[in-house]
């Protein structure tokens, strides 16, 4: 082994408990997240069984569905993709690793605090804001606490030049702790006034799950798609025009065209959104460049095929939200199902695979153990893209027929919200794809999580059974 | 880029201008708003709202009521109605000078408008920009009648009757917890309190949806409800369910304290009155 | 680089566009409404019907708590108005002095004494309001009199110099 490989392995190493906690309880809350996102879709399906119990309503249902995916997935997976390829790409081991798992646990522990607030009644009543204050505030200061260290590990790096993904990356650990104080001090804390609470936690969600998952994802992609290609990111230029672009454009949107705020918002906010075209069609001429005509790794269905699909999907995603914010589209789309399938292709379809790509690559790495069941990757792959494809797909489309049909004031409301049974149903469907392939991604992680605490075990009981040597024993 | 601090001020910097532009603008415009007057009166706007209606606030937030309504009306845009309000004198002169407004300078008419000046207060032309209606305004004066301009907001929520003008920050001043929505899988209700003001239809509709609203895709809400045994005499509160809805013999359905809070918010919702950043003209229903 | 150059060919049109559609930051500048003066050229001018809905309003806000939504009065709280000779009489001084001054002791409305005071529930509002709710009482519910104008109010009020409820002996002795 050469001695730049043993560097690596103990890097790798390193990283190795963060890992598998924030994984494995990202796992564990995507299979949570998935089982009450198909809940909330069955309230569609059969109303009538559902209204004996607070829980098992939508507005209860939908809200934990979305925060599970976004708190309990999305930032600790791409926290610790965070902090492996700050390692890796600075080549100086995580130190101290205690505080990360601490800090992981408690970031786990604020999840399920806020989802059963949810479930309590404790809800705050906004959108990705739900968390009680109990909550919130486990979650900010376990991610100060791990953001802190992916920053010191940052900043002790021996290799001094800076990669995209690192501008990338380092952006995004900012971001958050000022969004998310922000938005829990102005609207659950203190609250302001009036309609400056709508527009506050519309800055937020924007900020957090287009800005945020937009930077980590693209982040890691940036990191993986020229190591699995075989060549370097194409090109440096774009890729800090695509970062500066997506960073200043993106972060000045979120206010929804003719919402109840004086008109400067929403123009400014429309804008913004359409300027968005820019950073995109960088990203995407990087994605190009960078994978096609590369002489790298094949695509087996493995991390390079869902890091490009997740590339892919976010291009698309971008597109559809500056999709809504055209003046006409946008009016069509507003308060449909448009949305949520914009959304949700950001989350799962873009961020949530990304990060399986990634996981899937890092995990055996920083454990030593090979994946249990390595063939149902490709199925889980697989599952997870016909799933997003069925869910978003419906949806998009039920959007825009639900749109039209409620900006025509012929037709009756009641006829809108039964033209989009039949497109709730096939959602439905794809919820139930993407629920599989979640079972088998969190199946492979919880095998590999029990191999490693087996293999503790064993090293335990071997230091324990063998021989003493001869010095040691008193005579 | 090749330092770490150099990405720190330039992001930093970006986020700074996030922030003022969505955080600190909107706080210093909106953040101290007080009471508006209403249009043409001395009215201000709003009333704060009575307190069983304010927990019933929090009762609208904690079901996560607003995932499936919304509660902001929008206006595509302003039109204008003129209206008769007398012919005046010379009947005939008003009735040709319309038939000439219609003829020579195009003034459009709804299709069911013939060109008969049938009797004041009369619509004379519909939905029409603000030049036609100075235009017709002053042709019809000088022919003696007495006309006025309406202003009427346009819109498909206006036109379904969602409410009379689109919402504004005016009307959640008082709202501690501010439930705007973003899916419209239920109506809106920016104006429910004026458009469905029958605290007993609430009642029903939250307890069975599909008992006033045909094929509702609402979940019934039956733990706001108590199904009790009718004691000696049946509760004045009890609902009046339709058949197929019915509790078992003998029982009877009685609102719990937090429904009838919910009902209570439900019917505060008002969005029509007029106010300055919201013009429209208020018109009476003729009572019969 | 051509990306530059769209970035920048975007950005202006980005700003032509929060030109026309801004408001330019103004508060009170909403979506439909493109700029102030759009805004200011469509504020309603109260005519006619503007004051029967404010009239409405206002009824249905003090008056009708007691004479009830539909002017149909409630018994033991206060008489009706559908049909009253005090508020279809062709003069409105005597109904005009009701609300300002209040009643005290019985009085006849529709063959029925009423002896239930009245306080100067219209003392604290606005002339143009008063003129409102009562030519809105004067035309809705089948009574068809004439209009009361915010002047009319003003001369009723300056004509009354220390208002204390009125008894029925007073409000006769005043001119229709």
């Amino acid at each position: 082994m050469t001695v730049n490989e043993t560097q690596t392995d103990k890097i790798d190493a390193s990283c190795r408990v963060p890992l598998l906690v924030l994984f494995g309880g990202a796992a564990l809350w995507l299979v949570v997240g998935s089982l009450l996102a198909l809940a909330a879709s069955l309230t569609f399906h059969m109303p009538d069984k559902f209204g004996d119990c607070p829980w098992g309503t939508y507005g209860h249902l939908q809200p934990a569905a979305d925060d599970a995916l976004l708190y309990g997935f999305c930032i600790p997976a791409g926290l610790g993709v965070a902090l492996w390829i700050f390692a890796r790409l600075g080549q100086v081991p995580l130190r101290g690793a205690l505080v990360p798992v601490i800090a992981a646990h408690l970031w786990h522990v604020g999840v399920l605090v806020g989802l059963v607030g949810i479930f309590v009644g404790d809800s705050t009543g906004f959108q990705w804001l739900e968390f009680p204050r109990g909550g919130s505030a486990l979650l900010f200061f376990a991610y100060l606490l791990i953001g802190l260290w992916a920053l010191m590990n940052f900043s002790g790096r021996r290799e001094v030049g800076m990669f995209p993904s690192h501008w990338f990356l380092v952006a995004a650990l900012f971001l958050f702790p000022w969004i998310y104080s922000t938005a829990n001090i102005l609207i659950v804390g203190w609250p302001v006034r009036g309609v400056v609470q709508a527009v506050i936690a519309w800055w937020f969600g924007n900020n957090l799950v287009f800005v945020w998952t937009s930077l980590v994802g693209l982040g890691t992609a940036f990191y993986f798609l020229p190591k699995f290609s075989g060549r370097p990111l194409q090109t440096y230029f774009y890729a800090l025009f695509a970062f500066w672009t997506l960073l200043f454009f993106g972060s000045m949107r979120g206010v929804p065209a003719g919402a109840p705020v004086p008109a400067w918002l929403p123009t400014l906010s429309s804008l913004n959104s359409l300027m968005l075209v820019v950073p995109v069609i960088a990203i995407a001429i990087i994605g190009w460049k960078t994978v096609v005509g590369a002489a790298g790794q094949e695509c087996k269905g493995g991390s390079f095929c869902m890091v490009k699909f997740g590339y892919v999907a976010f291009i698309l995603s971008a597109l559809l939200l500056i999709a809504q914010s055209c003046p006409v589209i946008g009016r069509l789309t507003q308060f449909t199902w448009f949305g949520t399938a914009q959304t949700q292709l950001q989350l799962y379809g873009f961020f949530a695979i990304t990060m399986f790509g990634a996981i899937y690559h890092i995990l055996p790495r920083a454990v030593g153990i090979e994946f249990a069941f390595p063939k149902l990757i490709r199925v889980q792959h697989w599952l997870a893209m016909l799933g997003v494809f069925i869910l978003v797909a419906s949806l998009a489309v039920g959007g825009v027929e639900q749109g039209m049909k409620l900006n025509n004031p012929a037709v009756a409301f009641a006829d809108s919200t039964k033209a989009m049974l039949m497109f709730l149903r096939v959602s439905t469907t794809g919820l139930l794809f993407i629920l599989l392939a979640n079972l088998l991604f969190a199946l492979n992680i919880f095998v590999m999580i029990l191999a490693w605490k087996w293999s503790l075990v064993k090293s335990v009981f071997a230091f324990v059974i063998s021989p003493l040597n001869k010095t040691e024993v008193k005579a | 880029m090749k330092n770490g601090f150099v990405i720190f001020l330039a992001a930093f910097a970006m986020m700074f201008t996030s922030w003022s532009a969505f955080v600190l603008g909107p706080q210093l415009q909106l953040g101290r708003e007080k009471q508006v007057p209403v249009l043409n009166s001395t009215e201000v706007y709003p009333r704060s709202r009575p307190g069983e209606a304010n927990q019933g606030l929090q009762i609208y937030r904690v079901n996560g009521c607003a995932a499936c309504h919304t509660e902001q009306v929008q206006q595509d845009g302003v039109a204008c109605d003129l209206v008769l309000t007398s012919v005046g004198k010379n009947e005939a002169a008003v009735r040709n000078a319309f038939e000439d407004g219609v003829k020579q300078n195009n003034w459009p008419l709804t299709p069911s408008q013939d060109l008969q000046v049938k009797g004041s207060p009369e619509i004379l032309l519909h939905n029409v920009s603000k030049e036609i209606a100075e235009a017709a305004s002053d042709k019809i004066t000088a022919a003696g009648g007495k006309v006025e301009i309406h202003i009427v907001a346009v819109g498909p929520d206006i036109a379904r009757g969602w409410g009379l003008r689109h919402s504004v920050a005016e009307d959640f001043l008082y709202d501690n917890v501010v439930q705007l929505g973003s899916l419209r899988i239920g109506p809106d209700l920016a104006d429910v309190g004026a458009r469905l003001a029958d605290a007993n239809w609430q009642l029903l509709h939250l307890y069975a949806p599909k008992s006033v609203v045909k094929d509702s895709l609402m979940p019934p809400f039956r733990y706001l409800f108590e199904t009790r045994k009718i004691g000696d005499a049946p509760s004045p509160d009890a609902l009046n369910l339709p058949s197929g809805f019915t509790p078992p013999a003998g029982c009877e359905v009685v609102p719990t304290p937090e429904a009838k809070k919910l009902v209570a918010y439900l019917l505060s919702l008002h969005a029509d009155v007029p106010l300055y950043d919201a013009p429209f003209t208020p018109v009476v229903v003729a009572k019969p | 680089m051509w990306i530059l150059v769209l970035t920048l060919t975007l950005l202006f049109l980005g700003a032509v566009y929060f030109d026309r559609h801004s408001g330019w930051f103004d508060k009170q500048v909403y979506s439909p409404y493109a700029n102030a003066v759009m805004l200011d050229s469509y504020q309603p001018k109260s005519g006619a019907s503007a004051a029967a809905a404010q009239g409405k309003r206002v009824y249905e806000q003090i008056c009708g708590v007691c004479h009830g939504v539909d002017g149909l009065g409630k018994p033991g709280q206060a008489p009706p108005l559908a049909g009253s000779d005090w508020v279809i009489a062709k003069g409105h001084n005597r109904l005009a002095h009701i609300p300002l001054a209040g009643i005290n002791g019985p009085i006849t409305v529709g063959g029925k004494s009423w002896n239930l005071g009245m306080a100067a529930m219209g003392a604290a509002l606005s002339d143009a309001d008063l003129a409102a709710v009562l030519t809105y009482i004067r035309s809705s519910w089948g009574n068809k009199a004439g209009e009361v104008t915010a002047d009319d109010i003003k001369a009723v009020r300056a004509s009354m110099s220390r208002p204390q409820p009125m008894s029925l002996d007073q409000l006769m002795a005043l001119p229709e």
